[in-house]
Parts: structure tokens; sequence; C-alpha cells
């Protein structure tokens, strides 16, 4: 049982001494001359203005909910689709009671204004 | 379509759920959204009312049984829900209007949780279970954090749903070596394959449980509790009477199916199966619920932790399944029927006595509250006697059915630990009514004003009618009971 991982443990071993090796040894080698240039946030950029923390509208919540509503749709129409000849009428008014229901949460999301982005 | 009529109850629920959301959006909040919600529920109420009284259907077709039983326990349990929605509803049409909160969504959640409660309760595969918990605990998040700009009601609702979806986890867990160890994911199933001596018994153990440890969390069983005081008293009350009474009931109905289908072996219910972990678990959930009730200055903390009592009260009754099922299910199902409409009723007169955005929350806000205006007082007073479990009221004979079946199940010790820490239950309710009616407000403090909303007098009406009827024609609510026991036990 355990003989069969042996490698994969071996493997984890290498590559834990490797990465530990590694920053030990530039930490060790390195050269450090500390500037007070060089202790500036961002070294090469520009400085910042203003807050850091500004307040702004976060639609990616809305567009994530709607991309659900559509992406769940979708996922199960291609199996649906695929089937459609054999599932019949009785497959047809179950996407389709799924397709109305999916309908109203857009309606509902639509009249709230969840899709008017100027605001 | 016929065939459907089984679940009729549930069908009404997402179809009002849906008309409401576009009702809501099409007449710009202007519609009477409390009655409609609680219309439907009502009906969706008769609907399983009228089925639980009527012969079982048959030829149920295999894709509704495989995934949701149509037996009168689950109908019983429609019946239930569906009031405590109904009451929570209506409960919610005036608190929320009288505090300025009032938005359609409110009674959307509202009937898309009890759907789920629903179909937690008929469920009988973990998958179908996991389904519904899921729709009722999510519904339930949003609703505690209703309030969206109290930071109180925030900190509840992330508590609530950090900690929900942790005990979710656990329970899916316990699904996944439940179902590594038998293969099946159906209650009946798991039961024949434990039974027949087919699956690893230490794998079933733990995945019980985790099955155990994730539903003690959802009825807030001690040491699973830490949420409630916190998420019961920052949700809107509305929501907190919704969660004492629809979330509860579930998670009891479904604790109680589970054991008694999915455990019912030898093995699993034997010495050391789950009537021992749920001895253990009743017992502390009892004494810690109702020692730390005693030191609560918020009425709403304290029924927060007089809920924790009651759940305390039913494992010891789910505990006795195991021996004496017949009479313990029908116990622990009158029990959930008397504590829905007593709560139910207790935080209804709570909501009562504030208005105009002044709530009543802590004992002080109640003084004198009893003599300046009776009719709250009333309410307060059945409400809170039949918690306490004194008679001729319906949690006297929820307390008595429950506490009957332990002592039959030779649990002697552990029902006079019931009955000891129950008697230190009744030192804080009676605190309340001390303070309605022998303490005065006082000077400078705030005079409670009760609000003048019809919903809420309705709600407060139709409770204490069911906890008063309960109390006097026990017999009959009993027999229906049993009934819908006997669909589960055969």
């Amino acid at each position: 049982m355990f003989a069969v991982y042996l490698p994969v443990f071996i493997m984890l071993g290498v590559a834990t001494l490797v990465a530990v090796g590694m920053f030990t040894a530039t930490s060790l080698a390195g050269p450090k001359n500390m500037t007070a240039e060089k202790a500036i946030p961002y070294e090469s950029g520009s400085e910042t203005t203003g807050a850091n923390h500004i307040r702004m509208s976060i639609k990616f919540y809305l567009t994530a909910i709607l991309f659900v509503v559509f992406d769940i749709e979708a996922v199960f129409l291609y199996p649906w689709a695929a089937m459609f000849r054999s599932l019949g009428w009785v497959g047809f008014v179950e996407m389709l009671l799924f397709i109305v229901i999916l309908g109203v949460t857009l309606i509902y999301a639509w009249k709230k204004g969840a899709l008017e982005w100027e605001s | 379509m016929m065939e459907l009529l089984p679940v009729a109850s549930l069908l009404m629920l997402v179809s009002a759920g849906l008309a409401i959301m576009l009702l809501d959006v099409f007449t710009k909040g202007r519609a009477e959204l409390p009655f409609v919600t609680t219309i439907a529920l009502l009906a969706a109420a008769a609907i399983s009312a009228a089925a639980l009284f009527a012969p079982a259907p048959t030829d149920v077709p295999a894709f509704i049984t495989d995934y949701l039983s149509v037996d009168k326990y689950g109908l019983f349990f429609d019946v239930v829900i569906a009031l405590g929605a109904a009451l929570a509803s209506l409960l919610a049409g005036g608190y929320l209007r009288e505090h300025g909160l009032e938005r359609g969504e409110y009674y959307v959640l509202i009937l898309f949780s009890a759907l789920g409660a629903m179909v937690m309760a008929r469920a009988v595969d973990l998958l179908t279970l996991f389904v519904g918990l899921e729709t009722l605990s999510l519904g339930v998040y949003s609703l505690v954090g209703y309030r969206r700009t109290s930071a109180r009601a925030t900190e509840a609702a992330v508590k609530y749903f950090l900690l929900g979806s942790f005990a979710s986890a656990i329970f899916l867990f316990g699904a996944a070596l439940i179902y590594g160890a038998t293969g099946h994911t159906g209650f009946r199933s798991i039961g024949e394959v434990i039974a027949a001596g087919h699956a690893p018994v230490m794998l079933v153990l733990l995945g019980l449980a985790m099955l155990v440890a994730g539903l003690g969390f959802k009825v807030s069983a001690v040491p699973f509790h830490m949420w409630t005081p916190d998420a019961y008293e920052g949700a809107p009350t509305s929501t907190t009477a919704f969660m004492s009474v629809v979330v509860k009931s579930a998670a009891f109905a479904v604790f109680l199916r589970l054991l008694a289908v999915g455990f019912g072996d030898e093995l699993s219910r034997g010495a050391g199966g789950w009537p021992a972990l749920l001895t253990i678990l009743a017992a502390v959930t009892m004494v810690y619920g109702n020692l730390a009730a005693v030191a609560q200055s918020s009425v709403k903390r304290m029924l927060a932790y007089s809920s924790i009592a009651h759940a305390g009260y039913l494992l010891l009754g789910l505990a006795a399944v195991g021996t004496k099922p017949a009479e313990a299910t029908s116990a622990v199902l009158y029990y959930l029927a008397a504590y829905t409409v007593s709560n139910a009723l207790v935080l209804g007169a709570l909501i009562w006595s504030g208005s105009h955005g002044k709530e009543a929350t802590s004992y002080a806000d109640l003084a004198g509250l009893g003599r300046r205006h009776p009719a709250v007082g009333a309410a307060f007073l059945v409400g809170v006697l039949s918690l306490m479990g004194f008679p001729p009221t319906a949690g006297f004979f929820g307390k008595w059915y429950v506490f009957s079946a332990a002592v039959q199940a030779d649990m002697v010790g552990m029902t006079i630990l019931a009955v000891l820490s129950s008697a230190v239950g009744a030192f804080y309710y009676l605190k309340v009514l001390v303070y309605l009616y022998m303490k005065s407000p006082e000077e400078g403090a705030p005079v409670a004003v009760p609000m003048k909303s019809s919903y809420v007098v309705f709600a407060l009406v139709l409770a204490a009618y069911f906890v008063m009827k309960m109390g006097l024609t026990p017999a009959r609510y009993l027999d229906a009971a049993l009934a819908a026991a006997s669909g589960l036990i055969g």
C-alpha cells in the first residue's frame, strides 16, 4: 500500500527541499543595500494619489447572478437537446417549465433595475 | 397531471412564490403581499390537511416516491410548516411596515424557504434532503440579514451563514460516508444494507455521527448552538418566528425520518448507536438552554435560549424513538406542532408591543404593558404559559407526551432531568409575566406602545386559537400525529 506512493513522497520531499533551499540560498547569498527609493511601495511606478479604498459600484455581483441563470439553463439544455426525441412531450413540457421559471427570474431582475448599468 | 396531486402543496408554494415575484415588480410594491402569501400558505396547509384525513394515494409514480415520500408523515409536516410560515408572514406584514422595512422579496423568500422545509420533511433520499436543506437555509440566511443597514443584523447573518455552511459541509461529508459504506442514498436502501450487515460498521457510525452533527446545528442542539442567540436577536422578529418554528420543524422532521428509516436497524439504534448519542445531546441541550436563558435581559435572547431548551426536550423524544417508535414519534410530532403555535404567539406578542421603529426587546420594555394593554398581555400570557408547559395549553400536552414516551422507553433518569430543567424554565417565563403585570416603567424610560396592525392581530388570534384548541382537545391532534407516525414506522 505504502510502497505504491513512495515515489510521490520522494517527489514531494525533493520539491519541498528545492523550494526551501532556493529561498534560503537567495536570502543568504543575495546582496542587500536598501535605499530610500527602494523602500517605497511602487519602486518604478508613480506615486499614489488619494485614498486607496475608493467606493465603486460592483456590478460583478449582478453579472454573476445573471450569468448563473443562463449558464445553468445552457447546462441543462444541451443534454436535453441531445435526448429530445426519446424524451418526447413529457421532456418538452418539463423543459418549458424550467425555462419559464428562469424567465420569471429574468423579468424580476429586469423590472428591479438590475440591467440598468448607468445609475 | 393527476399523478402530481400528492405533491400539490409543494407546487402551490413554487407557483405562489413566482407569482409574488411578478406581482411585486409589476405593482411596484403596492400589492398586499403579506395577504397573498398567507392565503397561498394557508391553502397549501388546507390541501395537506385534507389529504391527511383522506385515504393514502395509490400508484404514485416512482419518479416522485423515489425522492419525496407522499406518506402522512410528510403531510403532517406540510401542515405544521405551512401554518408556521403563514404566521410568520402575517407577523412580517405588521412588523416590516411598522419599522419601514417592507420589501416584496421578504415574502418570496418565506415561500421558497417554506418549500425547502417541506421538501426536507418529505425527502427519502440524502440528495433530495440536501437540496431541500439548502433551499431552506439560503432563504433563511437572507431573511436574517434582511435589515441590511444594521450592523447587528449583518453580523447575525454572516455568523449564521458561515456556521451554517460549515454544518452543511459536515452533513454532506456524513452523507458521502454513508453512501460509501452502503452504496445507496435512499433512506430505505441504506437501512436494508445496514440491517443485512453488508456495511462497514465504523464507517456507518462515523457517517451517522456527522449527519447528527449537521442536523444538530439546524435544530440548535448544544454544542452546535453558538449561532442561535445572535441570529435570533439580530434578525427581524418575524424572521425569528420563522426560524424558530419552520426551520426547527423541518430539521426535526428529517432527523426523525432519517433515523427511523435509514438507521432503524438493531446496530444503529442499539446501545452504542444514535439513542445514546441523542440522550447525551438532549441532556446538555436542555440543561444549558434553560440555565443560559435565566441570565438574559433581552426577551428575544431569552426566547433563543428557550428554543435551545425545547430542542433538548425534542431530542429526548427522538432518543426514545429507538425503543418506543410509535409513542415517541407521535409525541415529537405533537410537540413540534404545539411549539410552532406557542412560539409564534409569544414572538407575535413581542412584535405587537413595538411601534414606529421602536421595538420592545428587553424585559424592562414590557414593564406594565399587560395592565395598560390587556389584549397584548393576554397574548403573552397564553403563549408563555404554553411554552412553560402549563395546563390546559398545547405546551403542557406536548411535554406530557414526550416525557411519558421517554419514561416508557426506560429513560426515567433523563425524564427527571427534563422535568427539573423545565422547572428552571418556569422562572424565566414567569419573569415575563411579572414584568407585564407587576412592574411599572421606570422614570424616563421609553413606554412601549403596541402597533396597530390587523395582520399581527389575526396571526395572534390564529396562534392563540390553536394553542388553546390543542390544549383543550389534545386527543384529536394526537390522533393526527399517530396517523402521521404510522406512515413513517408502518
